[in-house]
């Protein structure tokens, strides 16, 4: 029971991460329809930038945030006006296989500037952890779980009590009837994919902590990141949310039960299966297609 | 201009594939650069195969590299078992990879552009996984080593060499079939517009699955050849990310959706990998992924469309197709008694109701359509008019109620059956094939589905003549070379009409039929409306247009907020008052000419 119950805490510990980090692939798919396959591969950066700040100065890799989220966040400006804006009136094939090159040279680009070796940040927490009615919660989990959660919180300000955030989700909601009552509709898609990469900021300082990495560790999250949307639902907030709570449980399930080695499968289980049986996931929309397009 | 560049094409190709095969035979010819050209075989087979589905189907697979690997681990692991040369098992390589293929194709039915995106990522990821984590099986890390070729050193790589550039030519052949079949015609209709080409009789599951299985199998069997040729497979190169990278490199460089695009781009792209290849494996990822970057930007199209365009520039407009006269072409439409007692209604709603979340866009709409009827289908904005056409053509489902067509009960059946049983819908915005011409769109349609039909020839000889019979009949025969994205909105609703009746339909429904157009084609929509009702065609048709729908109609069915508030003749429901209350709010009962009469 106890071991159960270990597995669920750590489970959800794990997928409050995982929520912070999939809030920002489903909201740039909610308002632009894009996937952001480069999504994995900036969360990678992130956390190289945490590790250099980690060794070079010895801030503390969740402090780092404050650093990293808004270099993230310039960064996805950038990367929109440079590449996305192009290919916005393209058909969606090719604004996915944009993504998918953009991930494949950032790839590229850290291999050459980090060389593919293994990396993990160890501040003094690292190994430590408290013991809780029998249940031991190590303290990098808890708190990288409690930040996630903080800049959840944050987003979800953001995007409830702020007029870009209202922008924001009004463009998600309905882009036409958002044009309609004066959203500019084409600066919300440069600041949600800004806001969505900055995500990763966050997001990659965490799994600093949590995980050692490399640059080719990118297809393993983005996979992961894919699977949570699809289970959640497309384009949705809370959907991710609640899946992605599902997915860290049912990875540390399979990672106790089974294997570690067969954990890694969990994510594109979940993307076959969810496809299969229902496409439009948990809290996904169906809308009137015709109208849609 | 066009025949002698035709010529020459062939003779490029004749040279090229005698170089090709005579090569070896030659002194230039070392080990290493056969190893570059069985590379680039094997690039071309599998970019040919993405092509199928991605540049043809519209749906984008960035793993397609993982039916190498499945040909590659197929004829790995039956080495081990049996004692026959891996490359006569190179074939079940390929029977595995469709196998699989049609398997991931239940998934694929079901779902729309990102979704196929996702899954064949998460397709490539998984079979690595399962490559690695079944070590009974595959060898897991370690890989399997294969036996060495059994034949005599003299003859070297040379089995591999022609293997590959035999999988190469068959590879070509199957798009060039491909392409010049209903079946590929269909496939490219699936791209330019799903739920279109599925509203005019294709299929678009079966489609989609064949489609798939065909850019799999050959790659399959390439993959089992290439096992044999490495000797050595492992799960991290087998099914490598990095290899469907290049594959749609190649493709997208030369050219998506073309024949020779793939081929191009594979005789490109594998040279300059093997040129960086001593460079670290950074550069090389920053190499490929900035080329894709690049091309998507910069050459969407690809090379040989890009410079098929510059050399017809060069050569002069290409000659119109000589617009056909028929004397009086009278479409032999399906002329039913028109016997308009005693028998059942052509069209039945019944209860229907559909919700879009908290919106009720149909709530209980009962009515019918009187067989050889025009009958008119007017409301204000957002009170269902084309959810109703939705759920009668089958675009969207009912939560509840039924549909009956002829008597049979046709609301769980999807669109293509619906159009086997005799109905035509065109669109309010019209949803030609832009990128087809005329005359391609006006063929497209099929009355049903056959395993025969996909291979044979997309247009036979009676249906061009319908088709130009049918152009004719709307008036827009001299336009038939025309692409349909270079047509006024006014002669797209013509040819859109014109398609719709190669259906053979029974049934009509018209989707504002005069939005949008000029005065003289509403007149000429209206008076061809007359001449197939004539005939006994049945239309069922949402129109704004007030005269139009009160000179032409009987009945007319009135909807508000979703349902059924009046119908009649068109006197009748001029006069009544709910009418009126619907379309200008309470109080304005009376006030007739509002209504633009």
């Amino acid at each position: 029971m106890t071991h159960l119950a270990q597995t669920l805490l750590l489970g959800l510990l794990i997928g409050g991460v995982y929520a912070l980090m999939a809030s920002g692939l489903t909201l740039i798919f909610g308002v632009m329809n894009v996937i952001n396959v480069a999504q994995g591969a900036l969360l990678i950066l992130a956390a190289l930038f945490t590790f250099e700040l980690w060794t070079r100065t010895g801030m503390d890799p969740l402090v780092a945030i404050v650093v990293t989220t808004p270099l993230m966040f310039a960064l996805g400006w950038v990367i929109y006006r440079l590449f996305v804006a192009r290919v916005r009136n393209a058909p969606i094939s090719m604004t996915v296989l944009l993504t998918f090159a953009l991930a494949i040279t950032l790839e590229g680009v850290m291999g050459v500037v980090w060389k593919n070796v293994f990396r993990s940040v160890t501040p003094g927490y690292f190994t430590r952890s408290f013991h809780v009615a029998g249940l031991f919660i190590p303290q990098a989990q808890l708190y990288g779980c409690g930040v996630a959660l903080l800049m959840l919180g944050l987003l979800y300000v953001l995007l409830t009590k702020t007029w870009s955030g209202r922008a924001i989700r009004a463009a998600s909601e309905n882009a036409q009837g958002a044009r309609l009552v004066g959203v500019n509709v084409g600066g919300v898609a440069a600041l949600t994919f800004a806001v969505g990469v900055a995500t990763t900021g966050a997001g990659g300082s965490i799994l600093s902590v949590l995980y050692s990495f490399f640059p080719a560790s990118h297809y393993l999250w983005i996979s992961r990141l894919l699977g949570i949307i699809v289970l959640g639902g497309m384009g949705s907030l809370p959907g991710a949310f609640i899946a992605a709570l599902m997915l860290g449980v049912a990875e540390a399930m399979t990672q106790t039960y089974i294997s570690t080695r067969w954990a890694t499968v969990v994510p594109y289980i979940v993307i076959l299966v969810v496809l299969l049986i229902r496409p439009q996931g948990l809290m996904g929309a169906k809308l009137r297609e015709d109208v849609a397009a | 201009m066009r025949l002698p560049r035709r010529g020459v094409g062939r003779i490029v190709l004749g040279l090229v594939a005698a170089a090709l095969a005579l090569f070896p035979l030659t002194g230039s010819a070392t080990a290493y650069r056969e190893t570059v050209l069985i590379q680039i075989f094997l690039l071309a087979v599998m970019a040919g195969g993405w092509n199928i589905i991605s540049g043809y189907t519209g749906y984008v697979s960035l793993g397609q590299s993982a039916f190498l690997g499945i040909g590659a681990y197929t004829v790995g692991i039956l080495s081990l078992h049996v004692a026959v040369s891996p490359l006569l098992l190179a074939p079940l390589g390929g029977i595995a990879a469709a196998l699989i293929a049609i398997i991931l194709g239940a998934v694929i039915m079901r779902t729309r552009g990102h979704s196929f995106v996702i899954i064949t990522i998460a397709f490539l990821f998984l079979m690595q996984a399962l490559a690695l984590n079944l070590p009974g099986i595959t060898g897991g890390s370690n890989g399997i080593t294969l036996p060495l070729p059994h034949w005599s050193n003299d003859t070297q790589q040379l089995p591999f060499y022609y293997s590959l550039l035999a999988l190469m030519a068959i590879s070509i052949v199957l798009s060039w079939w491909i392409r010049r079949s209903k079946f590929g015609t269909g496939l490219i209709a699936i791209r330019e517009d799903e739920d279109k080409a599925a509203a005019i009789g294709v299929r678009t599951s079966v489609y989609k699955i064949v489609s798939f299985t065909a850019s799999a199998v050959l790659v399959g069997v390439a993959g089992g050849v290439y096992a044999y040729f490495l000797t050595f497979i492992d799960p991290r190169g087998m099914f490598d990310i990095l290899v469907s990278v290049q594959i749609v490199l190649a493709a997208l460089l030369g050219g998506r959706g073309t024949l020779w695009g793939p081929v191009v781009g594979a005789f490109i792209i594998l040279p300059l990998s093997e040129a960086t290849n001593a460079s670290s494996q950074g550069t090389h990822f920053v190499l490929f992924g900035g080329l894709l970057m690049a091309v998507v930007l910069f050459l969407p199209r690809g090379l040989v469309p890009t410079l098929n365009a510059l050399w017809a520039r060069r050569g002069g407009p290409v000659p119109r197709r000589p617009a056909t006269v028929v004397a009086e072409p009278v479409p032999d439409a399906p002329l039913e008694d028109v016997q308009k007692h005693d028998e059942r209604p052509l069209l039945e709603l019944d209860g229907l109701v559909k919700r879009f979340g908290g919106v009720t866009a149909v709530d209980d709409c009962t009515f019918e359509v009187r067989r050889g009827s025009i009958t008119g289908l007017i409301g204000p904005n957002g009170s269902g008019k084309t959810t109703i056409f939705n759920l009668v053509s089958g675009m969207a489902r009912a939560d509840s109620g039924r549909v009956h067509l002829a008597g049979e009960r046709i609301d769980r059946m999807v669109p293509w059956e619906r159009a086997y049983l005799g109905m035509g819908r065109t669109f309010q915005i019209t949803r030609l094939f832009r990128q087809m011409t005329v005359f391609e769109n006006v063929v497209a349609p099929l009355h049903g589905f056959s395993w025969r039909q996909l291979g044979a020839d997309a247009v036979s000889g009676p249906e061009a003549q319908r088709a130009e019979e049918l152009l004719d009949f709307v008036g827009m025969a001299e336009f038939a070379s025309h692409r349909a994205e270079h047509l006024s909105f006014g002669q797209q609703k013509l040819v859109e009409l014109a398609q719709i009746l190669m259906l053979e339909p029974k049934l009509i429904l018209l989707d504002e039929p005069a939005g949008g157009i000029n005065p003289t084609a509403i007149d000429r929509m209206t008076e061809l409306i007359m001449r197939l009702n004539r005939q006994g065609v049945t239309f069922l048709i949402v129109e704004h247009n007030m005269p139009m729908v009160l000179g032409l109609c009987d009945p007319v069915m009135v909807l508000a907020e979703g349902r059924c508030i009046a119908q009649g003749h068109p006197q009748e429901i001029q006069a009544n008052p709910a009418v009126l209350d619907a379309y200008l709010g309470r109080g304005w009962g009376g006030a007739t000419e509002r209504l633009g009469v």
